[in-house]
């Protein structure tokens, strides 16, 4: 109860300060207030909420179009993975469950009206305020009348309350609330974000200064060494140098192959893998506009006031170099709840992109269509954190709307 | 002429290094720059100009070094200074440069007042807000109005005029004592060139320093010069007095260059202009490097380089014209009548000026 309170309460503050802001900027109340214009009015408070809103518009179309897409695989095949031993099953028995799982899960129905229901009910569900889910039958209460005839049998669900309802996979096994999508997810996501951030952070602090070295001592020795590596990295395909890092990394190194939670050190070779990998993007488009901004005016101009060389490079232009990059940085950072596919099948991470290959080998259709949401809100915060960073650090870009 | 020399460029020689080819750039330059005068350096598009006064500063492109000569500033041979390290205390301090674009040559994410500040905070080792209040003042200097308020505005916030005010300013915060012009006004529109010119040319008077200009513009030289030097593949070809240059020039591409002024032709004539292109330095240069594109061209241009001929004490031309066993030539018409056109057409081009300038405000 007390979630559910909570979670209201959250939600209406949201709707209400999004209604705020709109009166304010709109000028319709404390329109002569500069302290709340300013504040309510911040061209970058309307423009997030203006790019969130257009962004919910298009995840609104790219889960309808997953949704349909996903419902055009055929009743058997979804019906298959919700009831144990369907094999066995006689058909008149497989078709009467089957029937009622689809109705359970809300996938009941082939007709245009039907299923126009059902995605109006996945986006009620997906709507971020509190609701119930129950999973699990975890036992029969008996109802008994005065004398203790038993009247009639109540079946009982483990319930639970959350914000967003995904849905219910039916084959990660397990115990109870382990068939919560939501529950999967969170669990998910945190081995990837774990795996992920370590690389990210690898990436960026190789990446970056090697970048940096390569424009400084161009065609020098780190430069070529540099070069070799990322054109190495560019021309042979993904999955072949993940190998060849383990290899390096397990075999010779002697890191440890299994990833385990709760063992700092096997988090390492999976991380390093991913780091390594990206690094290479990063150095090639930090020397790049680098070299750019070398020969640029400003920069001869900076050296004919005598500045020194250092400086130069360092404050007028790494901070220039960097301008077109920093927009990527949230993106990979948030990007590291999603987890790679190869890089947790090849350690066994229990990340969010084995779970995505698994969902879709097993026509997990809830699954699937969470792995769909999710991605498709990172995306949106990813790109507006990238916006708003940029116009930090760039005084040219400004977020107000003419 | 009791004038005291602040550079003195002695048989000075640039090289470039280009695909595995030397290249002779700069040919064998002689010049003196007298303290307080300014010297236009004069010269169509690849004559070497730019090239030459970056070796002043140590600015020259990586392929290219100084193979010969030398070039004394205040006791020190310029020529041999090469790291960084050396140049600390001169370039950007004593001898500024102000670039052609204003547009591009600010950083772009840096404030105005930043920009102007790191300069007096590294040459005069000012605090934070010692630099902020020096710097609003020259701001103020170069005519930028509501200076206090456009301190943290950035680059993109100001116009192609105000930006090079803004480079300007950034030169007088080091007070140098040479000030390197390359071409500030190309990139500006008519009106602006001017309000930039009489800029220079007031700040000159208070503050003192030398100005070279490097211009392809002669309205440019006839308007801030005091003394001309005009280049040509890589040599000085002819050097004198603004009047000596317009009035009694000598050199037959200097003449080819004059005549050439579009705003000099009338209505009637088709415009001038000087066949054929400048010297590749790719190959050799023998004889007179304008002989290929010169009428008055004798047998021995193409044979023998010419030396300097001295025509006055403040005037000197290379070319074998001047040898007294040369023949007797006639200069172009339009140059003969030159100081009366000149004065038809400065004072048309002061109403413009003047309009314009009303218009603007």
């Amino acid at each position: 109860m007390a979630t559910f309170l909570i979670g209201y309460t959250i939600i209406a503050l949201i709707v209400l300060f999004v209604l705020f802001v709109i009166l304010v900027s709109r000028r319709i109340i404390f329109k002569n207030n500069a302290k709340i214009q300013s504040i309510f009015a911040h061209p970058l408070l309307i423009y997030s909420l203006k790019r969130i809103g257009s962004a919910l518009i298009s995840v609104m179309l790219a889960i309808t179009a997953t949704y349909l897409l996903l419902r055009l695989k055929s009743r058997t095949t979804i019906c298959q993975g919700y009831i144990e031993n369907w094999q066995k099953l006689p058909v008149d028995v497989r078709e009467v469950r089957c029937d009622s799982v689809l109705k359970d899960l809300g996938l009941y129905g082939n007709s245009f009206g039907e299923i126009l229901g059902q995605i109006i009910n996945y986006f009620y569900k997906i709507l971020p305020f509190p609701k119930t889910i129950c999973t699990q039958e975890t036992g029969t209460d008996i109802i008994y009348d005065a004398f203790n005839n038993a009247i009639s049998y109540v079946r009982v669900y483990d319930c639970r309350t959350f914000i967003i309802d995904l849905g219910i996979s039916y084959k990660a096994s397990g115990t109870d609330s382990r068939y919560v999508i939501d529950i999967i997810f969170g669990e998910r996501m945190m081995h990837s974000f774990r795996i992920g951030i370590l690389a990210v952070v690898i990436e960026l602090a190789i990446g970056y200064p090697l970048g940096v070295l390569m424009a400084k001592h161009k065609d020098g020795i780190i430069d070529k060494i540099g070069k070799t590596y990322i054109i190495s990295i560019d021309a042979i395909p993904g999955v072949a140098y993940y190998y060849i890092w383990q290899l390096l990394l397990v075999y010779i190194i002697g890191l440890e192959n299994r990833y385990d939670a709760s063992n700092f050190a096997s988090w390492l070779a999976p991380a390093l893998t991913m780091g390594l990998t990206g690094m290479a993007g990063i150095a090639l488009w930090v020397r790049r506009f680098m070299l750019d901004e070398f020969n640029s005016d400003y920069v001869k101009f900076a050296r004919a006031k005598g500045i020194s060389e250092n400086r130069i490079m360092y404050t007028h232009v790494l901070r220039n170099a960097i301008v077109p990059l920093i927009r990527s940085i949230p993106a990979s950072i948030l990007g590291a709840l999603l987890g790679s596919f190869y890089i947790e099948k090849i350690y066994g991470v229990p990340g969010l992109g084995e779970y995505l290959i698994w969902a879709n080998d097993y026509n997990d259709m809830y699954a699937l269509q969470g792995i769909v949401v999710v991605s498709a809100f990172i995306s949106i915060l990813a790109y507006l954190a990238g916006d708003i960073v940029t116009a930090m650090v760039d005084p040219r870009v400004s977020l107000a709307s003419e | 002429m009791e004038k005291k020399k602040v550079l003195e460029i002695k048989n000075l020689s640039v090289g470039f290094l280009s695909h595995g080819k030397k290249m002779n750039v700069i040919r064998d330059i002689t010049l003196d720059v007298f303290e307080g005068e300014t010297l236009a350096i004069v010269g169509e598009s690849g004559s070497g100009k730019s090239v030459f006064t970056k070796t002043f500063t140590g600015m020259l492109d990586s392929n290219g070094y100084i193979s010969n000569g030398s070039i004394m500033f205040d006791g020190v041979d310029l020529a041999t200074l090469k790291k960084t390290k050396e140049w600390l205390g001169i370039r950007g301090k004593r001898i500024a440069t102000i670039f052609q674009d204003p547009m591009t040559s600010l950083n772009p994410l840096f404030s105005i007042g930043y920009q102007i500040s790191e300069v007096l905070r590294l040459h005069h080792n000012l605090s934070k807000e010692e630099a902020k209040k020096e710097a609003i003042n020259l701001l103020k200097k170069v005519r930028i109005p509501d200076a206090e308020k456009r301190y943290n505005d950035y680059p993109f916030q100001y116009s192609g005029g105000m930006r090079q005010r803004v480079v300007i300013a950034i030169a007088l915060a080091c007070r140098p004592e040479i000030l390197i012009c390359d071409e500030p006004t190309t990139a500006l529109d008519v009106t602006v060139q001017a309000q930039i010119l009489d800029l220079i040319k007031e700040l000159q008077k208070e503050y003192k320093w030398t100005t070279i200009f490097i211009t392809h513009d002669l309205g440019v030289v006839a308007n801030v010069a005091d003394r001309v030097a005009v280049m040509y593949g890589g040599q000085i070809i002819e050097y004198g007095t603004v009047e000596d240059i317009f009035y009694r020039s000598a050199h037959p591409y200097t003449w080819a260059l004059l005549a050439s002024l579009p705003q000099l032709g009338s209505k009637e004539d088709p415009l001038s202009y000087i066949s054929g292109n400048p010297p590749t330095f790719t190959s050799e240069i023998i004889g007179d490097a304008f002989a290929v594109r010169n009428k008055y061209a004798m047998r021995i241009d193409f044979l023998v380089e010419p030396p300097m001929f001295k025509i006055s004490e403040t005037h000197s031309a290379k070319t074998w014209l001047l040898d007294p066993r040369a023949p007797k030539v006639e200069k172009p018409t339009i140059i003969k009548n030159l100081s009366k056109r000149i004065k038809e057409v400065s004072s048309e081009l002061k109403k413009e000026i003047e309009i314009g300038g009303e218009k603007h405000e």
